[in-house]
Order: structure tokens, then sequence, then C-alpha cells
């Protein structure tokens, strides 16, 4: 077994305000964890625990089967990636990744071998005796990555890291971080509210709501089978109906859905999910043999919005409002038109059912 | 074992408790030296003035309100601060708005000259207007032929206009130039007139700012000991009654009064201005100032006559007194001289200095030199070393109070902004009070000078830190410690080095204040212990007024000597944004 961090019944409250209650988990050496959840929910404060520089009001970190909420910030050797780069403006990149080497004394030797090792692990060789202020904010930040590394912390944190780039400087530097992950193996945890971002990176991802982990799970299972109507609406989109479940039939206000999953579920009221994606869109005339009737229903395209690789249709459905999202070269192909009425279909196996007694919705 | 930490998880979990117990310490000690140099003299005020034979009673205040004299200083006090805030806000506000709000050419140089003030010690409005308008004025005798003179509480109005005005503009510029201009075009687009638009926009958004600076110039002059010390002739004030009873007359306990009575006015208007300084800040909406569109001529021209009336005031002062210290016999004989820098023997040494240039001088010049000269090296000394200590120690209360909140840090802030609203002539008497008692060794020596300079300063010292610490991202100390550096190694690698241009405009403002301060080392000076500044004064008494004002001429001399060395150091102009209280 190796340095795996665990949390347990981890809770911090600042005053009354509860940010993190009673939070269980395990992380093991080399898995790549990210905390996603809305600004507020305390992903920043669990992170800001497991660093040290906030204490912790109940329960355990435990590190390397030790406990270490006592233990002072710089004896953790966790390394710290801030979503403002946090570099230090008076040093050159190369004294800014020098600088945790520095202070732990290391033969001078070393230094030199272990920056040069890292500044060609991000490609910023030739950046090397500039100033922060002098590079662009994703150099910045690949600076600020290595030089949380070259220690080789025990666990690397990120909080935020790619909040304050461009879109396009974010998704290359995600996937620069997912590289380096994998080819290093270390440990880390990465903050983020970015639902994307979490799904693309990470191997767990843990979704917080409220100072609560709401789910665990790799990201495919995040996004195919939320555990509940805020992950469903939180991670990715989804069109919702609320309803009674009665066996394998959910009535709603208008309509009434054949599902098929609803295992563990007791019946009564549910809120049905379903992703945009899922629903199938035909013309009146097209619409294949063998669909189940009851989970048709007729509309009206309102708006179209185009999105790159995909098309989301809004459509009208006897006043209730359903998105759709096809890719683009279906919808190319089919040339749909705003105002057009056409006929949904919502495949009975891709609605997602929760108990909408639990009132997170 | 396991019970036990588990237990301190559920009560208190400190995982930075080394860096804890630095940050204590350092708090105890800057909370016990502001306590022990700054409330505990004031308490010994409070405490002489209700106390008689160790019973509490207000017999201090009644031989204080009943004799005519006496309470005269209290309304005099208020007149002169009262009609001195009039005036310098009035002044200071459209000079700001000239600067700020209209494209009149030579801005910098308005800006530039209404500085001087700061450079001098207060009394140098003083010494000009005598040289002026005084019993042997320039103006008054020599050209107009008339016994009027400026003695009283004219004399005391003009100069304290002329000593709180960039202290007033500071706060004005700062308002107007942070209101957004583009409120006054909205208006203008509107159909609003000019005219309209000012009183009506212009003027209420930056109602806070004139509040606070009022409040300044108020507190400023109410305190203030130089000016009516040489110019207000038989009309006293209650700084000077103050010095007045205690020195003339040895009555502490009336002196001791008297202070208790200014402190209320004085910690009045410092409590408004602070608060009105906070809700002005409010106003500001921090956005980037658009283009200032060019002003019509007449505005234009209005502008620029009306902002050389003050820099040309502010400029006559400084060329009379420049002039009145190279002159033979002003006003009658303009015969240039060095003369009056040769000082009478002024008595007192500065030790060091004084057995060196003996040792090396010979005759006239070592006498001149190595004794004449001692209080202008003393003051030099002193200032140094309150410079180092005034701006690490309130680099570190700003630390402490902007990065590290520990708890009671509220306790520490309210000690380090409170000394702007102790009037300097009652902290002196309150070092009298307090330390001067056999064991208290440092007494009499320059070291209580320096420490009294130090906490007497310390407000804008703290402010200035805060405000310049505010600008360091928190997360830039986290990632030091994060990488595994101590609480040392991350202020002095990391910190310090971020803050070395407050630092160092800290260390002229210190400077500064220690060579041109008067009213509270006036009571800590002695014999022995002398300052350039408090010389003046002595000077001027002994009616030497020529070599008072050479006096004053080499300190603006050692002044601006240290500001261009700082502005070669740091490449900023060490006078930048900087006010002074108190």
């Amino acid at each position: 077994m190796g340095r795996n961090l665990r949390l347990e019944n981890l809770t911090k409250r600042f005053g009354t305000l509860t940010a993190v209650d009673h939070v269980n988990l395990e992380i093991e050496e080399g898995e790549f964890v990210c905390f996603l959840g809305p600004s507020g929910c305390g992903k920043t404060t669990v992170l800001r625990m497991i660093t040290g520089f906030e204490t912790v009001t109940e329960g355990k970190i435990i590190f390397d089967g030790k406990v270490i909420n006592d233990l002072i910030p710089q004896k953790r050797e966790f390394g710290i990636v801030f979503q403002s780069y946090a570099l230090f403006p008076n040093m050159t990149v190369e004294e800014n990744i020098a600088f945790g080497l520095k202070v732990r004394k290391r033969p001078k030797k070393e230094i030199e071998e272990r920056v040069d090792q890292m500044l060609d692990l991000v490609g910023l060789r030739e950046w090397r005796k500039l100033y922060p202020a002098q590079l662009s904010g994703g150099q910045q930040q690949r600076v600020a990555l290595v030089r949380a590394l070259a220690p080789d912390p025990q666990v690397l944190l990120l909080d935020e890291p790619l909040s304050a780039l461009d879109a396009k400087i974010r998704v290359r530097l995600r996937a620069e971080i997912k590289r380096l992950q994998q080819e290093l193996k270390k440990t880390m945890i990465y903050v983020t509210h970015d639902q994307e971002e979490a799904l693309s990176i990470a191997d767990r991802v843990v979704v917080m709501e409220a100072g609560q982990f709401r789910q665990v799970g790799r990201p495919v299972e995040i996004y195919q089978s939320p555990n509940s109507s805020f992950v469903a609406d939180f991670v990715g989109t989804s069109n919702f109906f609320r309803g009674v479940r009665n066996g394998d039939r959910v009535h709603t206000e208008k309509r009434d859905f054949k599902i098929a999953r609803f295992e563990s579920l007791p019946e009564g009221k549910v809120f049905l999910a379903i992703r945009p994606e899922k629903i199938e869109v035909f013309r009146r005339g097209e619409i294949p043999e063998g669909l189940e009737r009851s989970n048709l229903a007729i509309g009206r395209i309102d708006v179209i919005t185009f999105l790159g690789a995909a098309v989301r249709l809004t459509i009208h459905l006897e006043g209730e409002e359903v998105i759709s999202d096809i890719i683009e070269k279906e919808f190319s192909r089919r040339e749909f038109r705003q105002g057009e009425e056409v006929q949904l279909y919502f495949p009975p196996e891709a609605f997602m059912v929760f108990s909408a007694e639990e009132g997170s919705r | 074992m396991k019970l036990k930490k588990e237990g301190q998880g559920l009560t208190f979990s400190a995982p930075v408790s080394s860096e804890r117990w630095l940050v204590w310490m350092t708090m105890g000690i800057l909370l016990a030296i502001l306590a022990f140099f700054m409330l505990y003299p004031v308490y010994d005020i409070c405490k002489l003035s209700f106390l008689k034979g160790g019973t509490f009673t207000l017999k201090n205040y009644q031989s204080y309100f009943s004799n005519p004299r006496m309470f005269r200083s209290l309304t005099n006090s208020l007149y002169v601060s009262l009609v001195t805030t009039a005036i310098t806000t009035f002044f200071a506000f459209f000079f700001a708005y000239g600067l700020t709000r209209t494209t009149i050419p030579g801005k910098n140089i308005f800006y530039t000259i209404s500085t001087f003030p700061l450079i001098a010690p207060s009394i140098i409005q003083g010494l000009a207007l005598i040289l002026l308008f005084g019993r042997n004025g320039l103006i008054t005798r020599y050209l107009l032929h008339t016994d009027w003179n400026i003695y009283g509480a004219t004399g005391i109005i003009v100069a304290e206009c002329l000593y709180c005005f960039p202290n007033a503009l500071f706060i004005l510029y700062t308002t107007l130039s942070a209101v957004d201009t583009r409120l006054d075009e909205a208006a203008q687009s509107l159909g609003a007139s000019a005219l309209r638009t000012f009183f009506k926009v212009t003027l209420p958004s930056a109602k806070y700012g004139i509040a606070s600076a009022a409040a300044l110039v108020f507190n400023l002059t109410i305190t203030d000991f130089g000016v009516p010390v040489v110019i207000g002739g038989n009309y006293n004030v209650l700084a000077t009654e103050i010095y007045q009873q205690v020195i003339g007359m040895q009555r502490f306990d009336l002196g001791a009064t008297i202070s208790v009575i200014l402190l209320i006015p004085s910690v009045g208007a410092f409590l408004l201005n602070y608060y009105l300084t906070k809700k002005s800040y409010a106003l500001i909406s921090g956005q980037a100032r658009p283009f200032l569109q060019p002003s019509r001529p007449f505005k234009k021209w209005a502008f620029t006559i009306y902002c050389w009336i003050p820099t040309t005031f502010i400029l006559i002062v400084f060329i009379t007194v420049f002039l009145g210290s190279f002159v033979k016999t002003w006003p009658y004989d303009f015969t240039l001289t060095l003369q009056h820098f040769d000082f009478p023997s002024l008595g007192g040494n500065a030790p060091l200095w004084t057995r060196f240039w003996s040792s090396v001088l010979e005759g006239q010049w070592r006498s001149l030199i190595a004794y004449k000269y001692a209080p202008i090296w003393n003051s030099l000394w002193v200032s140094v070393l309150v410079a180092l200590g005034g701006a690490s120690l309130t680099l570190l209360a700003g630390y402490l109070i902007e990065k590290k909140r520990p708890g009671g840090v509220e306790i520490l802030y309210t000690l380090s902004v409170l000394p702007a609203a102790i009037p300097g002539t009652v902290m002196g008497l309150g070092y009298i009070l307090a330390f001067n008692k056999p064991y208290f060794f440092i007494y009499g020596t320059f070291w209580i000078i320096i420490i009294n300079i130090i906490i007497c300063n310390f407000t804008l010292g703290t402010l200035s830190s805060i405000a310049n610490l505010k600008q360091i991202d928190r997360s830039i100390e986290e990632a030091a410690i994060s990488l595994g550096a101590d609480p040392i190694k991350t202020f002095t690698q990391v910190v310090f080095p971020l803050t070395k241009t407050a630092f160092f405009s800290n260390i002229t403002f210190f400077f500064m204040r220690a060579m041109t301060t008067i009213s509270a080392v006036i009571f800590l000076v002695s014999a022995k212990v002398k300052l350039a500044a408090i010389e003046i004064i002595f000077l001027d008494i002994d009616g030497r007024t020529a070599s008072a004002n050479a006096m004053c001429t080499i300190i603006i001399v050692l002044v601006v000597a240290m500001l261009v060395v700082m502005r070669l150091i740091t490449g900023k102009s060490g006078l930048k944004g900087m006010s002074v209280t108190a």
C-alpha cells in the first residue's frame, strides 16, 4: 500500500457556518482526484485544510498512516499551485523554481540540475532569466507548476489553477497537467468549478455541494449515473421533469413516461432527468416502428443555437421547454428550421430518476 | 495516546504553531512599546490633572476656567483652527480641482511646489511672515512704513493655512481623482450646465473627502506649536499655553489639565477624519480614469491664475527665509553674508561628532563645526535612527495587522493609529511626567527623543505599510511556506523585497518628521541634547532671527538631500502620496 491520503469526518466550521461537513475520502498514491462544485461549496476549504493553511475543526487528515492535523504547512511537503500563480515577482523564473530547494539547503549542483529538469518539463528553458511579469499567464502558471514540483512534494494540490486563463490556453494547459501527472505518477488534488475540466482531467471526481461530498466516482460514472438531481444538473446539462412514479411509469403533469432504470427507488414523487443528447428528434412522418408511444411528444423548435460540433435545439413542448443536442453533421443533413414542428422521443433507458423528497432541486 | 489526539482535534488545532509563537511574540513587543510609550504618558497626564493628594478633584479645571487669560487659550485655539480650516479647505479644494479636473498647464510644478511645506518645520511659515510683515518686516516697515504687524491671530492663521495646505491637498487630490469623471460627463450630456454639474454632482461626490480634509486641517492647526510660538505674540493658544505653564511656571498640574482639554478637540477631529476617510474610500470606483476633455479657455486661464496664488505664497515663504539667512541685516542691508551660519554658542554637544572634529580642526573652525553645529549633527543622527527604527516597526505592525491577523490584532491596530490623535505637546509633557524618574535611564538622552518621534508618527507609517501590504496576494506568502520556507525566510526573502519601495518611502517620511518636528521634542531636549529644529525657536526667542532662518535653511537642505538620495535609490519620488498628521 502506498502513501495514501485519507480524510476522516473532516469538518470545518467558521463560527456558526459549517463550510465542510464530515467528509470522508481515501486518495491513493498516484491518483488524480478532482474536487468539483459551485463556488462556496467548501472545496477550497478542504484543500486549504489539506495544505495546513486552515485549521481543522473536527475529524482527521491522515497521510501515510499518520494524523497530520497539527503539522505545520512547511513540514507537510505538499506542493501547491494557486489560481493567481503566486510567483515571487522579485525573482526570475529559475530563482522561483529553485526557491523550494534553496530553503531546504540542497547542494548547489543538485539545485541546478533539478531546475534544468523542471524547465524542460514545461519547455521554458529559454525563459529562465526572465521575471514573472515578462511572461504570459499560461507561461506563469507553467512556472508555478514546476516550482511546486521541484522539491518533489508528496502530493500536489492545485487550487483552480486555470481559472484565470483564456479558454484556449486553459484546454492546452489542462492536457499538459494531465500528461505531467501520468509521467510523474504524482498524487494530485485539483479543485475546480468547471465540470468539463474536472471530467476531462481526473481519475476520480468528487462532486461537492454545501460542504458535503455528493458523489465520488470516475468521470464517466458521474456523468452517466449521477446519484442525485444536483449532480445531474451540475455536471453536464439535463432536462428535468417532476412527477410521480408508479412501477415503470412516471406521471408528469402532462405526460406519462415509461422508464427503464429505477432500481432501488421507492415509489412516489420523483425527478426525471434526461441529457439533451439522448433525446431523439424526428420529423412527423419519419418516426420508426417499435418506439414506446407514450415517450413521444410533439413540439416546436423555438431557438437553434450553434455550438460548434453540436447544435442545440430549444424545443417548445406545450408550456415546457426541452433542450436537445444533435451533432452538427446530422443537423446539416436533416435541415431543421426554426418554428418547425417535430416529434421528440425520450428513450426509457435514458431517463435518470431521482427521489424528489431529498429536496436538492 | 489516540484519545489525546482526538481531543486536540476537537478543541483547537493549530497547524501553524511555531509561526504563531513568533507572531504572538512580535505582537506582544509592539503592544508593549505602544502601551508604555504612548498610553502610559497620556494616562499620567490624566492622572495628574484629576488627582490631588491621591483624591479625585476638578480643582485644576476650575482654576483653568476661572482664569480669563488661560481660558482664552481655548477660545483662541478654536477660533484660529476653525478659520484656518475653512480657508485652507476652500483653497485646497479648488486647487485640487484645477489639478484633477481641468487641463491647465504646469500641473507638476503646482503639485511639487505645494508639497514644499512638508519638508520644513512648521515654524518656517512663521519666520517668513515675520520677515515680511513683522515689526521689522520688509513690507510693513520698509515699504509701507506702517506700525501694523502680523503678530497674533492673523499671523497664526496665515501661517497655518500655508502649513496645512499640502495635507488638505493630498486628501482632496485623491478624492477628486478617484471619483469617476464620467459622472460629470453624464450630467453634462443630460443637459446640465457646468455650474449645475459642479454643485449637483462634483461637490456631493467629494463631500466626504472635503470633510475629512477639514478635520485633518483642524487637528493639525489646533495641535501645532511651532507657528504660534514664533508669531503668536501675546495671543496664547492651548499648545503654547501648555508649554508656558510647564516650562515657564513649573505648573505641571495645569499643563496636564490644558493637555486634557486639548485632547478633546484633537481626538474628536482625528476620529472624524478617520471615519470620513473610510467613507470617502467606499465611494471610490477604482475604474480607470477616462480621457479628460480639454477645458474651455476661460476655465483654463482662470484655474491657472488661481493655482499660482497659493503656489506663489509658498514660494515666497521659502525664498524669504532663504534670503533672510544670507543677507546682513534684514530688511535694511541686503549684502550677502554667511555670518548667520556662525551660530551663537548654543551649548550642547554630540559626543562622537564633537570629539572627532575637536581632534581634526583648530581655532575658529573647531568651535564652529565641533560645538556650534552639534545640534545639527544630533538631529541628523536622531533622524537616521528614527527613520530606520520607525520604518521597521511600522512595517512589522502593518504586516501583523494586514497579513497575520492574530487574535487581538484590533488592539494593535487601534494603538497604531491612535498617536495621530494625540497632540505633540501633550505627548511631550506626558513623557516628562512618565519618564523623568531617576531609574528611567534613557530619560535625558537622545534615545527618548528617538522613541518619542517614532511613536508620534506611528500612525501614518503603519497606514502606508498596510496599504502597501494589501497589494501583496496572500497566496504569494503561502507559496513560500508550502515550498518549505520558515516564517523568517518567508518575511525576509519574499515579503520584505516586495515592500521595499514602501519601506524606503517610510524611511523618508520618518527622516523628514524627525528633522522638522518641534512640538513633542521641545519638552525633551536639554542643555546636553539639542536638536536643530528646536534651536530655531530658541534662536528666534533670543532675537537672532537671521540665525533662526539659517538653521531653517540648513534643515531644508538636509531634507532635500535625503529626498534626492532616496530618489536615486528607489527611482521614485519620496514625497508622493505622503501626508503628515500631528
